[in-house]
């Protein structure tokens, strides 16, 4: 490669041959930023890598290129002429496909009938010819060395891993001349995800462009020729994979964060040990853990999507079946559903994950979800007391300044923060003292953030145990007591006051002992 | 995590059982379908002389072929995840318009029989769109059009009655080579779900019952598919009415309702899914005989015909057990 | 209550569209508004909506029941030869027979919330087992003629008002309280509006489901009784109607067939509008198959007011305006 470039230099450098070129591209989701003015270049022939914090607006710009979403403005050339997609099949038709996380497979149908989907090579009589499409799908995978699943194996009977690479064999079988990969290795096992990138390798010599996410970055560095960072809906550069240092990326993702969200932090750990993790697993994903959460401790845990963040606070919740020994407040637990966790001064509560799937009714009043848990706390020979539960109500509404017209409105109408209150406000009224806060300020805005913040130390300083995943390693670092860093389900590192920082819980959440 | 490798040849027959295991808990249901048919067939063996000769196979289909015409349609409609519950309607309809229709001609018969047709398409492919472009649940758009099928059938002919063409009744008992005209038809349906069930149309129909984002996601046109299949399921019930007036001689308005939920019963018992994806014609037709060869065992055991709906409401609740059981099993086993 | 009906508009609706209806057919055939005609609706409407009390549960729940007709017959069948004709036997007849009712619906209950079979399968194999079961036990002839008290229950007057009003009118409140008023019915609707929500609120996901179908049994026997004492005796297909028109009121009622929505008081409205229209065809001198055909339209008009895609639709419509203005 000419010239020398670092990671300080001007990272545009202009080429003739850039096969994908965007200038300004933009996206708005409703009121949130997710893409300003991005930008991008790359070549046929090169593994192109993305890299970016969870929510850096790489994923958005992936959906555009693929014809997923549309953008608000900018420009993208592929080949040198406009390219604006309607939707994938008018992504295909300018030769681009991509495998996203989403799985887009349909479980009934065979691995053969999943990949060639509404392409399947017909006989005179209209029909599929089931002979062709099974060697054709053995065809491709020799060619690219695909690991062994049998092409007449329904989808629904495939492992996560196996999903992935069928997933992938989909993308390479519509032959594409640019095949964008969404962190396709993150459900693979070790093996597999080596045979990916070299696959990736492969099919960038047969001078396709591969644009590949990966938060591994290990992974990048062997794969990648070039690479371009995201951060906060925007580019910040590209660079050449064998010019710019583990340290400078990482640097570049974090950028620099406004500090003054958060409270003032004060430790309010006493030695009383609320929840004792030992040996606990659920699916496979989580893979056994062992750790003390303590009465008025705020514990983070961090680590990439799909480390098993979700399994530990599904199963601690009842939600997910699981192994392991489980000690709350001191007795011997086994929490085998929600209703069994939300019981009594012993609980455990739950901020789900998906606010409108998991947390709400979204036709029903505030009140109505505030009080569900708890409904049966009103009732007095069988009838509600409606007076008792709206007093409650009002009160909680009040102490969470959630700003509804009534407590009558419907929850699906209020803001993201609001509903994120009400959330909180229900799990407040249980009795549970051990509160499990999975990605709480997702999707929230910037004020509410502060107030769940200052909300979560309060509740420390009154002897809640609190766990609480967040996707975004700053809140990890400003609110947490400890951290607890997950990897491949297992936890890495329990970072104590003083070692946590961003770049210690990214270090150790991607660098790989491989890497 | 399940590790994908290849596997070593020392594992292969270990791997040759899985499969064939794998394979058993897939069909599942519908081989509790072929046990108990077996079973119904071998008792009425037993107690009756002349049960596996041609005739009595003629005889068997021509009661069956009604049921099994509805159930066609409505196994496409599983396939797809809905339900269609206007098929009663449309039944009832088709056989009034050719009790009062047909007249002698044989051209005016054959004219009337292709319009029915063509009506029960039209009304399949309504319902589809009303489906779609309202986003109504398929069990109350097809309640309400059922009731004006129902109404409309009721309009055109109050009671039983209305005539047929002499040479219209004997039609599925007409023999060639040994076999019913029935028979016939029976397998050219076999011949045509075959075909069906290849093409992308097919295919598409059974993704979009089996995920429908997943298909969506891939590119399947949702209103398309919900017209297509309903189309067909309408299609296939105006069929049955028709096939229905060749052994009753006459219009019913009232007739169809016999086959709303039987046609469910048929394909469930024969193991199609009612959440979508997962069946296939032949188990329905082994559903649609066991519904209709429960009612030969009773009389033939001299008891009580009132034991038939019992009997098929068992055998229906057995085999959704079977089936639940069989894909509990088969996911414990892929984890 | 305002902010009830601000809720349920669908509810209201219904009412509106109840009292045109009247009105229209009060035009049409100016003898409806008499008090006995307007009595004899009422009745006709009780026996609809006493099994629409069960399916409403049922619905809102998410799920349905499609055993209504065969529980009702073997509910008047077994309520007529029990009795034998006499009055007394009633005192442990009435209790048992809505105790069997309900055991049925729990047994369709079990399957759908313990076993996951689909509510349509369940409970349509139950109603056909049910309708074999009634037919060998009583062969298919004739039974006694229903007890006097149950005639009077059912086709008596207490001063102007039919009995049956009254006890319509108990199961109204009742259902009201249970809906409104209880920890039950906050379950039931959690349940009918995302069974995840709910399992992760720590609601009884299983129990409440079958408690839906225990009402449901529950009430389909005391509408069989019932009816046999409208009828004078108990006579197998009585039910038959029943299976269409429960369903028919509670979609009419404005409650949503995938389960969260609706009232009672909506399904009360939904009886009212068909029985109406059986008095107003003839008056239009329409047959039976037009007023199926009204029937079926009027159930895809209601259920499409209630759908979310005249909201998605107007949305949009306003949005494009709204950016043309801006």
């Amino acid at each position: 490669m000419a010239g020398r470039s670092t990671a300080r230099s001007f990272p545009f450098r202009s080429a003739h041959m850039d096969l994908v070129e965007a200038e300004g591209v933009s996206k708005r989701f409703g009121g949130i930023v997710a893409l300003s003015d991005a930008r991008f270049r790359a070549r046929a022939g090169e593994v192109h890598a993305l890299l970016g914090e969870n929510g850096a607006g790489k994923s958005t710009f992936i959906q555009i290129l693929a014809g997923v979403t549309r953008h608000d403005t900018g420009r993208i050339l592929v080949d040198g002429a406009d390219y604006a997609p309607t939707d994938p099949d008018g992504a295909l038709a300018r030769g681009i496909a991509a495998v996203f996380q989403e799985l887009s497979l349909v479980p009934d149908l065979s691995v053969a009938e999943n990949i060639w989907f509404r392409r399947e090579p017909r006989t005179r009589l209209r029909t599929v010819r089931a002979e062709r499409l099974r060697n054709d799908t053995e065809q491709l995978f020799q060619r690219y060395d695909f690991p062994s699943v049998d092409p007449d194996r329904e989808v629904k009977r495939l492992s996560l891993a196996e999903r992935q690479v069928v997933e992938v064999a989909k993308g390479l079988s519509k032959n594409p001349r640019i095949l964008i990969l969404d962190e396709a290795t993150s459900a693979l096992p070790q093996r597999e995800a080596e045979w990916l990138l070299s696959l990736c390798r492969r099919v960038a010599e047969e001078g396709r462009l591969v644009v590949f996410i990966s938060h591994r970055m290990g992974e990048v560095r062997r794969v990648a020729d070039r690479l371009t960072v995201f951060r906060n809906g925007r580019t910040v550069g590209t660079h050449a994979a064998n010019e710019i240092s583990d340290d400078e990326i990482v640097t570049e993702m974090i950028g620099r964060h406004l500090d003054r969200l958060y409270p003032e932090r004060h430790n309010t750990t006493t030695d009383r040990v609320a929840l004792q993790v030992r040996d606990y697993k659920s699916g496979n994903r989580l893979k056994g853990v062992s750790f003390d959460l303590r009465e008025g401790e705020v514990l983070g845990v961090g680590g990439l999507q799909g480390h098993g963040q979700r399994e530990l606070f599904q199963a601690l919740f009842g939600a997910a079946r699981s192994s392991g020994s489980l000690v709350l407040w001191g007795k011997e637990t086994e929490i085998n559903s929600p209703r069994r966790a939300l019981r009594g001064p012993s609980g455990v509560a739950l901020v789900p994950e998906d606010r409108r799937g998991q947390g709400l009714l979204l036709t029903k009043s505030v009140r109505e979800n505030l009080t569900l848990s708890v409904i049966r706390r009103f009732s007095r020979g069988g009838l509600l007391q409606g007076k008792r539960e709206a007093m409650l109500v009002n009160e909680m509404v009040d102490f969470l300044r959630i700003k509804a017209a009534t407590p009558e409105q419907p929850a699906g109408t209020l803001s993201g923060g609001n509903q994120q209150k009400v959330i909180f406000g229900k799990m407040l009224l249980t009795e549970a003292r051990i509160l499990l806060l999975y990605d709480p300020t997702r999707g929230v805005d910037v004020a509410t953030k502060g107030e769940i913040f200052g909300l979560m130390r309060d509740l420390g300083a009154k002897g809640y145990a609190i766990l609480f995943y967040s996707s975004d390693l700053n809140e990890l670092v400003h609110v947490a007591d400890r951290v607890m860093v997950l990897r491949d389900g297992r936890i890495a590192a329990m970072l104590v006051e003083g070692q946590i920082s961003e770049e210690s819980i990214l270090r150790t959440a991607v660098l790989d002992a491989a890497a | 995590m399940t590790e994908i490798s290849k596997t070593s040849p020392s594992d292969r027959a270990t791997a040759q059982v899985e499969r064939l295991r794998r394979i058993a808990l897939d069909r599942a249901p519908f081989l509790v379908a072929c046990l108990m048919l077996g079973l119904i067939v071998a008792i009425y063996g037993t107690y009756q002389t002349g049960v596996f000769t041609l005739d009595e196979l003629n005889l068997n289909t021509t009661a069956a072929m009604t049921l099994i015409l509805a159930a066609t349609g409505q196994t496409i409609v599983l396939l797809r995840g809905g339900i269609d519950l206007s098929i009663g309607g449309m039944i009832s309809l088709g056989t009034v318009i050719a009790a009062t229709r047909f007249g002698d001609e044989p051209a005016s018969a054959l004219l009337w029989s292709l319009l029915i047709l063509l009506l029960g398409l039209v009304v399949g492919v309504v319902n589809g769109m009303l489906i779609t472009a309202l986003r109504l649940q398929p069990f109350l758009v097809t309640l309400a059009t059922w009731s004006i099928l129902n109404g409309a059938a009721m309009m055109i002919l109050p009671t039983d009655g209305g005539s047929l063409p002499g040479w219209w009744l004997g039609f599925g008992y007409l023999t060639v080579f040994g076999l019913s005209s029935t028979v016939w038809m029976l397998i050219a349906l076999l011949l045509y779900w075959w075909w069906f069930t290849r093409t992308r149309m097919g295919i598409a129909i059974r993704a979009t019952g089996s995920n429908e984002r997943s298909a969506f996601l891939s590119g399947v046109s949702i209103g398309k598919i919900n017209a297509a299949t309903y189309g067909l399921s309408g299609l296939f019930a105006a069929a049955a009415a028709l096939y229905l007036t060749t052994q009753t001689g006459a219009g019913s308005p009232t007739i169809g309702r016999d086959y709303i939920l039987p046609s469910v019963a048929a394909a469930v018992i024969g193991g199609v899914s009612l959440f979508g994806g997962r069946g296939h014609l032949a188990g329905t037709v082994i559903g649609a005989l066991v519904l209709t060869l429960i009612g030969n065992l009773v009389f033939i055991l001299r008891i009580s015909s009132y034991w038939q709906p019992v009997a098929s409401g068992v055998i229906l609740l057995v085999a959704v057990l079977a089936s639940a059981l069989a894909e509990k099993a088969a996911r414990a086993h892929a984890q | 209550m305002s902010s009830f009906l601000s809720r349920n508009r669908l509810i209201l609706l219904a009412y509106a569209g109840m009292i045109v209806l009247l009105a229209v057919t009060a035009f049409f055939s100016p003898g409806f508004l008499s008090a006995s005609n307007l009595r004899s609706t009422v009745v006709l409407a009780a026996f609809v909506g006493i099994v629409a009390l069960g399916q409403t549960f049922v619905i809102i729940g998410g799920g349905i029941d499609l055993s209504v007709p065969w529980v009702l017959n073997t509910a008047a069948v077994m309520m007529t030869l029990m009795a034998g004709g006499g009055d007394a036997p009633l005192l442990w007849v009435l209790p048992l027979v809505l105790l069997g009712g309900a055991s049925i619906g729990l047994l369709n209950g079990i399957g759908v919330a313990i076993f996951g079979v689909p509510p349509i399968i369940m409970t349509l194999a139950v109603n056909v087992i049910l309708q074999g079961l009634i037919l060998v036990y009583t062969g298919g002839s004739p039974t006694p003629s229903a007890p006097t008290l149950i005639k009077f229950l059912s086709v008596g007057r207490i001063g102007p008002i039919p009995v049956i009003a009254l006890i319509w009118l108990l199961l109204t409140a009742a259902a009201t309280i249970l809906l409104s008023k209880s920890a039950f019915g906050r379950h039931l609707y959690a349940l009918g509006t995302s069974v995840t929500v709910a399992e992760y609120s720590g609601v009884p996901v299983s129990r409440t489901a079958i408690l839906t179908y225990v009402l449901s049994g529950s009430t389909a026997a005391l509408a069989g009784m019932l009816l046999a004492g409208y009828s004078g005796q108990a006579y197998l297909g009585m039910g038959d109607a029943y299976l269409f028109t429960s369903v028919a009121a509670v979609a009419i009622g404005g409650a949503s067939i995938l389960g969260g929505s609706g009232h009672y008081l909506g399904t009360i409205a939904g009886a009212l509008v068909l029985t109406i229209l059986t008095g107003l065809l003839p008056a239009l001198n329409l047959s039976n198959g037009a007023l199926l055909v009204v029937y079926g339209a009027i159930i895809l008009v209601t259920v499409s007011v209630g759908s979310e895609a005249w909201g998605e639709w107007w949305r949009a419509v306003s949005a494009r305006a709204g950016s043309d203005r801006g």
